[in-house]
C-alpha cells in the first residue's frame, strides 16, 4: 500500500481523537443538558407517578413504547447491515461498518431504557429478571415482556462484542500513535494486540462467527418486540405478519439512520474522501429495496384487514385510514414510500443530498409507523364505549428529545475516543488510489452520484 | 390445544431448560394472604334510614372499628371507634327491599366529608363573605335563644320563619309543634322538584293528597309520562326492584313498557317503545288513549268515576280527543295512538305513571288529572299491578303547611310580611329557586339567620349563626315514606356511630332552645328527640290493635305493617271539569326557539348531593359525563347550530344566560334542549364549588296556577355557540351503536 | 398444572364463581357502580384526572344508542372483569401479578404488580384500571375505607376481583360450620346493591345454583365470545315485546 496514503489515512482518522476544538465542548454541553433534562424528568416521574405522562385508560402505552420500538428498530442499522455486508464480502462496506455498529449499540442502550421508563413501579424492575429468590418466584416466562428482556440483553451484548472486536487493531494503532496515559489506556483496550498473523487470523474468524451469529439474533429481537403486540388480542395487533413486518421496518429505519450518520460524519469530520458517493449510492439502493419491501407489508396488512372487514378491527382501520390518525398514516406512506422511490429510486434524481433527505423522511416515517401501530389500536379496542385517545405530555416529549440528544451525545463522545472509521479494515481493503493533490472538497462537489 | 396449553408447553420447554428443578413458579406465588391466615374484620350491621330523598329507604350500615384522629385536651391522638364503613339496603325494609340507590350508597360521604362544618360558627365578615369564626355550643345556643326571646319580648313571634326541606316523621311533627307553640307561622318547605301538582291531582281524582305507590311487579303494561321512576322520581329504589320483577319475575310474562318524553331519561332508555310527544301535551295523549279505549267499548266512561268527571267531555267519550286531533297536538301518529290504546286495554294489568316535566307546565295539573282518569278508566286504582295509596302511620305527618318560599320572599321584600329571624334546615333555595323569586335578596333582608347546615352552601353562607347538624349516621333518624310500599311504614334508626365532630342533632337543638327560652314553650316539648320517637312508636297500633315494640323497631329499622287502606277524603276541591289548554311557555318562540328542559341529575338529584365525590365521578348513565354540566342537543339541531360534542354554547332565556358544553344525543327532540340540575354551585364544598352551570339560574318564574308550583319546564331559550373550553368530561368514548354484534 | 387444578376443583365440586347479568332487568341505575367503589376502596381521581381518562370504575354501565330520532333506543350493559377462564391478561403479565386461581378467578396481586400495563392492553373488555398517581382520600374520607381490602399504590393495576374478600370471608365461615356456601348467601357488593336484581352471583360448579341456571338460559351469551376468552359472566339478552305471545 501506498505509504503516503497510509499516513494520511491514519492522520485523518486520528485527528478527531487528538485535537479537540471549543465546538466540541459546546456540542457536548448542548446535548448533555437535554439528556440531563430527560433524566430529571424521569426522576420527577418516579417521584410523583407515571401520571405525568399522557397515557390513560384505554391508551395504556404511549410515546415511551413508541420510542422503545423505534430505537430498537434503529438499532438494526448496524449489526445486521454490517454483518450481511461482511458475509457477502461487499468491500464498499469498509468505511461504514464501525458507524453502523455504533448506531446499533447506542440505539439499543437508549431503546432498552424505555421499558424501564414506562414502568409504573420502576423500583421493582428486577422482578422482570430471573433471579433466585427465597420464595422461589420467577418471572412469567409466558410473557412477551420477559422474552423481550432476554432478546434485548442478548442483542445488546452481542452487538457490543461485534462493535468492540474490530476496534482492537485500531485501539492498538492509537496506542502506538500516542504517548503517556492515553497510550496506556488504549493499550489496555487493545488487549495486547500485536498484529501478528495469529492475531489477525483470530480476529477474522471471530468477526466471521459474530457476523453469522448476530443475524438470527437481530432478526429475532425485532420479532420478539413485535410479539409484544401480536400476542395480545388487540385489534390490528393480533397479526401473523408482525414479525417480518417489524424486522423489515427495523432494517429500513436502520439503513436510513446509517445514511444520516454517514452524511453527518462526512461533513463534520471532513471524511468526504472516504465516504464516497458510491457508499451513498449503494446504501440508497438498499433503502429503496427496503422501502418496497416495507410498502409490500403495509399493503398486505391493510388489504387483509379491509377485505376481512372484521368488526373489531374496522374501528382501528378507519381511524388510521380516514379518521383521527389518517394524517399521520398518509404522511408515513409518503415519506416511507413515495419520497424514497422518487428521490433515490429514480436515477435522475439520485444525489447525496436527496438520499439524505429521503433517509430523514424514513426515520420520521418509521417513528410514525410505530406510533400508528401502538396508539390507534389501543384507542379503538373491541368495546366502543371505551374508545379513547391520547396526547403526549411535556414529560414524554422531554424524554423523547433526550433520547435524540442522547444518541448525538454518545456519537460525539464515541468519535472523540474511537476512530469512527475502521482504519485497519480500510487499509486492508482496496481503496481507490489516493490522489494526494486532490482537494478534499472536490468529493463533495461531485454532487450527483454516478 | 388452546392458548393456555400452548403457553404452558412453550413455557415448559423454554423455562424448563433454564430452570430445571424450580417447579411451577406460579403455584409458589403467595397470593393475597393464604386463606387460613386471612382474618376478615369483624363487622356488625346496624339499621339506618336514608334521608337524601323523600323515599325514606331503610339502610343496613356496616360498622367496623377504626382508628380516628381525635383532639383531646389540645392533644392529637388516635382512638378506636366504631365507624360506618358501607351503606347497604335493609333487606327487611318494605320500601327498598335490601337495595339502595346510587345516591343512598354515597350518603356515607356526607358523614366523612372533609368540608363538613365541625363546630358552631358565627359570621365574622360581611354576610355572604363566607367568613365565620368558631364558637362554643353554649355561646351559640345562648345567642339563638336571645334572638328568639327578643321576638317574644316584642310580641313579634310571627316574625320567626322556619325554612326546611320537606320533612317527614317526627322531625316534621317537632318542627310544627315548636313553631306553633312559639307562635310562629308553619314551616316553609322548599325543594326544587316539588310534587304539589301531583298531590293535588291525586287528592282531586282519588281523595289522597299523596304520591302514588305502583305495583309494577304485577303490571303487564306500563305507560310512563315523563316520570323518571327508575332514576330519581318518587321512590326509585322500590320502583327499580318492582321493575325487575315486572320484566322477568313471572314465567312467561314480560310486561311492555312505553315511555312518553321528549328527552330520553335513564328510565326512558329501558322502554320497549319511546314516544317523544311534544312538551306540554302529555295529558292529551293520555286522553287520546282513553278516547280510543272508550270508543272500542271495552271500558265505559263511568268506570273512571270521580277521576273521569274531572275531565271535560269525559262522559261523552272524549270526542275532542280523537286520534287525528291528538296527533295534531302531540305529534304522535294517530295509528300509533290507536295501537297503544288497544294494547293498553288488552294486555293488562296496565298502569300509567306521570311525573316530572309534564307536571311542571302551566297546564301540569291537567296532565296529571288526565293520566289519573286513564288509570281509573283502565281499572288500575287499588288493583294488582296498579296504583295504591299507602296508608300512613298515625302521628308521623305534620299537617301544617307553611307559605311557599316565593310568598315568604315577596312578603319580606314588599314589607307585607317582614321576618326578623330565620331558621334554615337543610335546604338551599338560593341555589334552587328561580332568580325572579329574589330569594337571596329577601334572605339578606332578614336581620338574623341561623342555619342547621352541615355544609356551607349558597344559603347557609348567608347565615349569622351555624349550628351544624349531625350527619344521618350520627343521629336518631326516622321517616314516614308516603309511597314506595303498600305497607304502612315508619322507618327508624338509632345513631350508627358516635359523632365525628362537635355537631348536635337539629331536633335536640330545637328541644334545648325550646326549654331555654325566657318563656319556655308551653306545653313543654319532650326532653329529647329519642324520647319523642319512642313515644311516637309506642303510640302506633298494629291492625289487630296491639302496640309496637320500641326495641323491635330499633333493631329492625322501623315499623311496618299491612294496614287497611285509608279512606279517601271526600271531594272537597272545587275542581270543575278541565279541558286541555295549551301550555304557556315563557319567551317568544321566534326569539327563543327551543324548549328548555331541566331534569333531575342521576347523581345529584336537585344539586343537594353535588358535594359527594363518588357522585361527581359517577358517569351519568346516559351521557357518561362526570364532574361537569352538559346540555343535550339533537344531532340535527347541533349541526344547524354548528356545534359538535364538547363545544361550549350559551343558553339564553328571558331571565338569564348560562354557558354549558354540548352533548349531542340522538335521543332528544330537535326542538328541546335538556340540561341536568345539580351543578353550578358557587359555594358548596371543594368538590362542587365553581363546577358547571346551574340551569335554574335561567328559569322563568312561571307557575302552575292552581298550586302555585314552579313550572320549571316552561322556559324557552335560544342557543348560540361561543368560544371557549366547554370542559365536558365524558367517561364513555364512542357512544355509538354496539360495534360488536349485539344479539 | 393450573388447568388440572381447575378441573380437579370441578370434580371436587369446589367453587367456580360466576355471574349472570340480566340485561332485561338492568335499568342503568348505577347503584352497582357506587357499591363497588364503597366495597373495594376505589379512589376518585378528581375532575382534571378524570378528563385525562384516569378514573377507576371496576364496574361501569355502558350505554349504546341504536337508531336515529325518533326511532331511537338505548341499551345498557354493565361491564366488569369477566373473570375469563382463558384470560388474555394473564399470560402477558411478566410477574404473575395477574394470574388464575383454582376457583376460576383472575386474581390480581397488587404487591407483585410492577405497572407494565400490558395486561390492560391485552384485556379486550378494558376492565383493568391503573393507578397513575397515589390515590388520595381527603381526611376524614379515609375513615370509610374497608379494612378487608388493601388500598393500592401508584403504579399498580387493579380491577374487579368478584369481591374476593367477601368470598374468603364466606369460605371461612362455611368451613367453621363445616358446610359449603349456600347459594345466594354470598353476594358481591354490586350484586347485593343491584336494585333491579339484574346481577346474580354464585357457584357455577353447582348446577342447581341460580347463576348456573341463568348461564344455561337460551337468552345467554358471553361478551366478545368470538375471542375465546371463556368469560365467567353470562349476559342475558334484553328481550323485545311482541304482541303475538312470546313476551
Ligand atoms: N425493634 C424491634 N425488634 C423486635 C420486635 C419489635 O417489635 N421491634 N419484635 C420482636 C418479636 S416479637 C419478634 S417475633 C421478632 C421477629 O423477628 P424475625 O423472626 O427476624 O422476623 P421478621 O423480621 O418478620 O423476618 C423473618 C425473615 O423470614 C423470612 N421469611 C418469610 N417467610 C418465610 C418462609 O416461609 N421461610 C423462610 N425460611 N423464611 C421466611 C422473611 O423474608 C424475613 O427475612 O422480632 C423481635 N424484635
Ligand atoms: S331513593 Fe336513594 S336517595 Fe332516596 S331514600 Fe332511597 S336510597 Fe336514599
Ligand atoms: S375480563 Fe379482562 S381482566 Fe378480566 S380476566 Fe378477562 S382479560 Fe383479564
Ligand atoms: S401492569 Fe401489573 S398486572 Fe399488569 S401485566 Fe404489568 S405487572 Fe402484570
Ligand atoms: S364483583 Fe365486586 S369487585 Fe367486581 S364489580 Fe362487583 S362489586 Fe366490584
Ligand atoms: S345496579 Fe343493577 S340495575 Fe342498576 S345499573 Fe347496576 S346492574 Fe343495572
Amino acid at each position: 500500500m501506498n505509504p503516503e496514503a497510509d499516513r494520511r489515512m491514519t492522520e485523518d482518522f486520528l485527528r478527531p481523537l487528538l485535537h479537540t476544538t471549543w465546538k466540541f465542548y459546546v456540542a457536548v454541553a448542548f446535548f448533555g443538558s437535554i439528556v440531563l433534562a430527560g433524566f430529571a424528568t424521569w426522576g420527577y416521574q418516579i417521584y410523583t407517578g407515571i401520571g405525568i405522562a399522557g397515557i390513560n385508560s384505554p391508551v395504556f402505552w404511549g410515546f415511551y413504547l413508541v420510542n422503545f420500538v423505534f430505537w430498537i428498530g434503529i438499532s438494526h442499522a448496524g449489526t445486521l447491515i454490517s454483518a450481511i455486508l461482511r458475509l457477502v464480502n461487499a468491500t464498499w462496506r469498509r468505511p461504514i461498518t464501525r458507524c453502523a455498529e455504533a448506531i446499533t449499540a447506542f440505539a439499543l442502550m437508549i431503546g432498552a431504557m424505555f421499558p424501564l421508563i414506562h414502568l409504573g413501579r420502576v423500583w421493582l424492575f428486577y422482578w422482570l429478571l430471573p433471579y433466585p429468590s427465597q420464595r422461589g418466584l420467577w418471572p412469567n416466562f409466558r410473557s412477551p415482556l420477559v422474552w423481550d428482556f432476554f432478546a434485548i440483553t442478548t442483542y445488546l451484548l452481542s452487538s457490543l462484542l461485534f462493535l468492540l472486536l474490530p476496534m482492537i487493531p485500531d485501539f492498538a494503532l492509537v496506542r502506538d500513535k500516542t504517548t503517556g496515559i492515553r497510550s496506556r489506556i488504549y493499550g489496555l483496550l487493545s488487549f495486547g494486540w500485536r498484529g501478528t498473523p495469529k492475531h489477525w487470523h483470530r480476529l477474522e474468524s471471530g468477526m466471521h462467527i459474530m457476523a453469522i451469529v448476530i443475524l438470527p439474533i437481530a432478526v429475532s429481537v425485532h420479532t420478539v418486540v413485535s410479539f409484544d403486540f401480536s400476542m395480545a388480542v388487540v385489534p390490528m395487533w393480533h397479526s401473523t405478519i408482525f414479525g417480518p413486518y417489524f424486522v423489515t421496518g427495523a432494517i429500513f429505519s436502520g439503513i436510513a439512520a446509517l445514511i444520516i450518520a454517514m452524511a453527518l460524519l462526512r461533513r463534520l469530520l471532513h471524511l468526504e474522501y472516504y465516504l464516497r458517493p458510491i457508499h451513498f449510492q449503494n446504501m440508497g439502493k438498499l433503502l429503496v429495496t427496503m422501502s418496497l419491501l416495507w410498502g409490500y407489508f403495509v399493503f398486505n396488512e391493510r388489504l387483509t384487514v379491509w377485505y376481512g372487514n372484521e368488526s373489531h378491527e374496522t374501528g382501528v382501520f378507519w381511524a388510521t385510514q380516514a379518521g383521527d390518525y389518517a394524517p399521520f398514516f398518509w404522511t408515513m406512506v409518503i415519506v416511507n414510500f413515495v419520497v424514497p422511490i422518487v428521490l433515490v429510486g429514480i436515477r435522475r434524481f439520485r444525489t447525496i443530498t436527496g438520499t439524505v433527505i429521503a433517509s430523514c423522511g424514513v426515520v420520521v416515517g418509521m417513528w410514525l409507523e410505530r406510533f400508528l401501530i401502538i396508539i390507534p389500536s389501543l384507542s379503538y379496542k373491541q368495546l366502543s364505549y371505551m374508545w379513547g385517545s391520547y396526547a403526549p405530555t411535556w414529560a414524554e416529549l422531554t424524554i423523547m428529545a433526550a433520547t435524540f440528544a442522547g444518541i448525538a451525545l454518545l456519537f460525539l463522545l464515541f468519535s472523540k475516543f474511537v476512530p469512527i472509521i475502521s482504519i485497519w479494515e480500510l487499509k486492508v481493503g482496496d481503496q481507490p488510489k489516493i490522489e494526494t493533490d486532490q482537494p478534499l472538497a472536490d468529493a463533495e462537489a461531485e454532487g450527483e452520484l454516478a | 390445544m388452546d392458548r393456555r396449553q400452548f403457553v404452558k408447553v412453550s413455557a415448559a420447554s423454554g423455562a424448563a431448560a433454564t430452570l430445571a428443578g424450580c417447579g411451577s413458579p406460579e403455584n409458589q406465588l403467595i397470593r393475597f394472604i393464604p386463606e387460613e391466615q386471612f382474618t376478615p374484620g369483624i363487622a356488625i350491621h346496624k339499621p339506618g334510614v336514608c334521608t337524601l330523598c323523600s323515599a325514606g329507604c331503610g339502610m343496613q350500615v356496616r360498622v367496623m372499628d377504626g382508628d380516628v384522629e381525635v383532639v383531646k385536651d389540645g392533644q392529637l391522638g388516635v382512638m378506636q371507634k366504631p365507624l360506618a364503613k358501607k351503606l347497604e339496603g335493609n333487606s327487611e325494609h318494605p320500601v327498598n327491599k335490601g337495595k339502595l340507590c346510587v345516591r343512598g350508597q354515597a350518603a356515607i360521604q356526607v358523614t366523612y366529608h372533609p368540608d363538613r362544618i365541625t363546630r358552631p360558627l358565627k359570621r365574622a365578615g360581611e354576610r355572604g363573605s363566607g367568613q365565620f369564626t368558631p364558637v362554643s355550643w353554649e355561646e351559640a345556643l345562648a345567642e339563638l335563644v336571645a334572638q328568639l326571646d327578643g321576638l317574644a319580648g316584642a310580641g313579634s313571634q310571627g316574625a320567626l320563619r322556619f325554612l326546611t326541606r320537606p320533612l317527614t316523621g317526627q322531625r316534621s311533627v317537632l318542627v310544627g309543634e315548636f313553631l306553633s307553640r312559639f307562635g310562629a307561622p308553619a314551616a316553609t318547605t322548599f325543594e326544587f322538584f316539588g310534587e304539589q301538582v301531583l298531590r293535588r291531582a291525586n287528592e282531586a281524582s282519588f281523595g289522597f293528597s299523596q304520591l302514588p305507590t305502583f305495583d309494577l311487579a304485577r303490571s303487564s303494561y306500563v305507560i310512563g309520562f315523563g316520570a323518571d321512576f327508575l332514576g330519581t322520581w318518587n321512590s326509585p329504589v322500590a320502583q327499580n326492584v318492582a321493575y325487575g320483577e315486572m320484566r322477568r319475575g313471572r314465567p312467561g310474562v314480560r310486561a311492555k313498557f312505553v315511555q312518553v318524553e321528549p328527552r330520553m331519561s335513564q328510565t326512558g332508555a329501558n322502554a320497549d317503545e319511546w314516544v317523544p310527544a311534544s312538551m306540554g301535551t302529555e295529558g292529551v295523549l293520555a286522553l287520546g288513549i282513553a278516547h280510543v279505549i272508550m270508543r272500542s267499548g271495552s271500558r265505559q266512561p263511568g268506570d273512571a268515576g270521580r277521576a273521569g268527571a274531572l275531565i271535560a267531555g269525559w262522559s261523552e267519550g272524549l270526542a275532542d280527543y280523537a286520534p287525528e286531533e291528538v296527533e295534531r297536538i302531540t305529534g304522535v301518529d294517530a295509528a300509533r295512538i290507536e295501537r297503544l290504546a288497544r294494547e293498553f286495554a288488552e294486555y293488562g294489568p296496565s298502569v300509567a305513571l306521570i311525573g316530572g316535566a309534564p307536571l311542571a307546565q302551566t297546564n301540569g295539573l291537567f296532565h296529571a288529572l288526565a293520566v289519573n282518569a286513564l288509570n281509573a278508566l283502565i281499572g288500575s286504582i287499588g288493583a294488582p299491578g296498579g296504583v295504591f295509596f299507602t296508608p300512613r302511620p298515625d302521628g308521623f305527618v305534620s299537617g301544617a303547611q307553611g307559605a311557599s318560599i316565593k310568598d315568604v320572599a315577596s312578603g319580606i321584600l314588599d314589607g307585607r310580611a317582614p321576618a326578623e329571624v330565620l331558621l334554615i334546615n337543610d335546604t338551599n333555595p338560593v341555589f334552587g329557586a328561580p332568580p325572579a323569586w329574589r330569594v337571596a335578596e329577601a334572605l339578606s333582608a332578614i336581620p338574623y339567620i341561623a342555619s342547621f347546615g352541615q355544609f356551607i352552601d349558597e344559603t347557609s353562607n348567608l347565615a349569622d349563626l351555624i349550628l351544624p347538624d349531625h350527619s344521618l349516621l350520627e343521629s336518631w333518624v326516622d321517616a314516614a315514606p308516603e309511597s314506595g310500599s303498600m305497607m304502612s311504614v315508619a322507618s327508624l334508626a338509632p345513631p350508627v356511630m358516635r359523632p365525628l365532630h362537635q355537631t348536635r342533632a337539629m331536633p335536640d337543638v330545637l328541644l334545648t332552645v325550646g326549654r331555654s327560652l325566657g318563656q319556655p314553650l308551653e306545653p313543654a316539648l319532650p326532653g329529647s328527640y329519642e324520647e319523642m320517637l319512642r313515644a311516637a312508636f309506642e303510640a302506633l297500633r298494629e291492625p289487630d290493635g296491639s302496640s309496637v315494640s320500641w326495641t323491635t323497631a330499633q333493631r329492625q329499622g322501623g315499623w311496618w305493617s299491612e294496614m287497611p287502606a285509608a279512606s279517601p277524603s271526600p271531594s272537597v276541591l272545587d275542581e270543575g271539569p278541565r279541558a286541555f289548554e295549551e301550555a304557556a311557555f315563557d319567551g317568544d318562540p321566534r326569539q327563543y326557539p327551543f324548549h328548555f328542559l331541566p331534569f333531575a341529575s342521576q347523581a345529584f338529584l336537585d344539586g343537594s348531593l353535588a358535594h359527594l365525590p363518588w357522585l361527581q365521578e359517577l358517569p351519568d348513565v346516559m351521557s357518561s359525563a362526570m364532574w361537569s354540566s352538559w346540555v343535550e342537543i339533537n344531532p340535527g339541531t347541533a349541526s344547524g347550530l354548528g356545534v359538535v360534542q364538547g363545544d361550549l354554547v350559551e343558553l339564553t332565556s328571558d331571565h338569564g344566560t348560562v354557558r354549558v358544553p354540548v352533548f349531542v344525543s340522538p335521543a332528544i327532540a330537535p326542538n328541546v334542549i335538556a340540561m341536568p340540575v345539580g351543578q353550578g354551585h358557587e359555594t358548596f364544598t371543594r368538590y362542587a364549588s365553581g363546577r358547571g352551570a346551574n340551569p335554574i339560574s335561567i328559569l322563568a318564574p312561571t307557575e302552575e296556577p292552581t298550586t302555585g308550583a314552579l313550572a320549571w319546564a316552561a322556559t324557552r331559550v335560544r342557543v348560540a355557540k361561543v368560544e371557549g373550553d366547554g370542559g365536558l368530561i365524558l367517561y364513555g368514548g364512542a357512544l355509538r351503536e354496539h360495534p360488536e354484534h349485539s344479539r | 398444572m393450573q388447568e388440572e387444578q381447575v378441573q380437579q376443583s370441578e370434580q371436587n365440586e369446589g367453587y367456580r364463581w360466576g355471574m349472570a347479568v340480566d340485561l332485561d332487568r338492568c335499568t342503568g341505575c348505577e347503584a352497582c357502580v357506587t357499591a363497588c367503589h364503597a366495597e373495594n376502596n376505589i379512589p376518585t381521581v378528581g375532575a382534571e384526572q378524570a378528563s385525562g381518562g384516569r378514573t377507576l370504575h371496576w364496574m361501569r354501565i355502558e350505554r349504546y344508542f341504536e337508531g336515529e330520532f325518533p326511532d331511537v333506543q338505548a341499551k345498557f350493559r354493565p361491564v366488569f372483569c369477566q373473570q375469563c377462564d382463558n384470560a388474555p391478561c394473564e399470560p402477558v403479565c411478566p410477574t404473575y401479578a395477574s394470574h388464575h386461581t383454582e376457583e376460576g378467578l383472575n386474581a390480581q396481586v397488587y404487591n407483585r404488580c410492577i405497572g407494565t400495563r400490558y395486561c390492560a392492553n391485552a384485556c379486550p373488555y378494558n376492565v383493568r384500571f391503573f393507578n397513575f398517581y397515589n390515590p388520595e382520600w381527603e381526611k376524614p374520607l379515609h375513615l370509610q375505607l374497608n379494612p378487608d381490602v388493601s388500598v393500592r399504590e401508584v403504579g399498580v393495576m387493579e380491577k374487579c376481583t368478584f369481591c374476593i374478600q367477601r368470598i374468603n370471608t364466606a369460605k371461612i365461615d362455611a368451613k367453621a360450620n363445616d358446610e359449603t356456601i349456600q347459594d345466594g348467601s354470598l353476594q358481591t357488593a354490586c350484586v347485593q346493591s343491584c336494585t333491579a336484581n339484574a346481577l346474580v352471583f354464585g357457584n357455577l360448579n353447582d348446577p342447581e345454583s341460580e347463576v348456573s341456571r341463568l348461564a344455561r338460559s337460551p337468552r345467554g351469551s358471553k361478551l366478545l365470545d368470538d375471542l375465546g376468552t371463556e368469560p365467567s359472566v353470562t349476559y342475558l339478552n334484553r328481550e323485545t315485546w311482541h304482541e303475538s305471545g312470546s313476551r
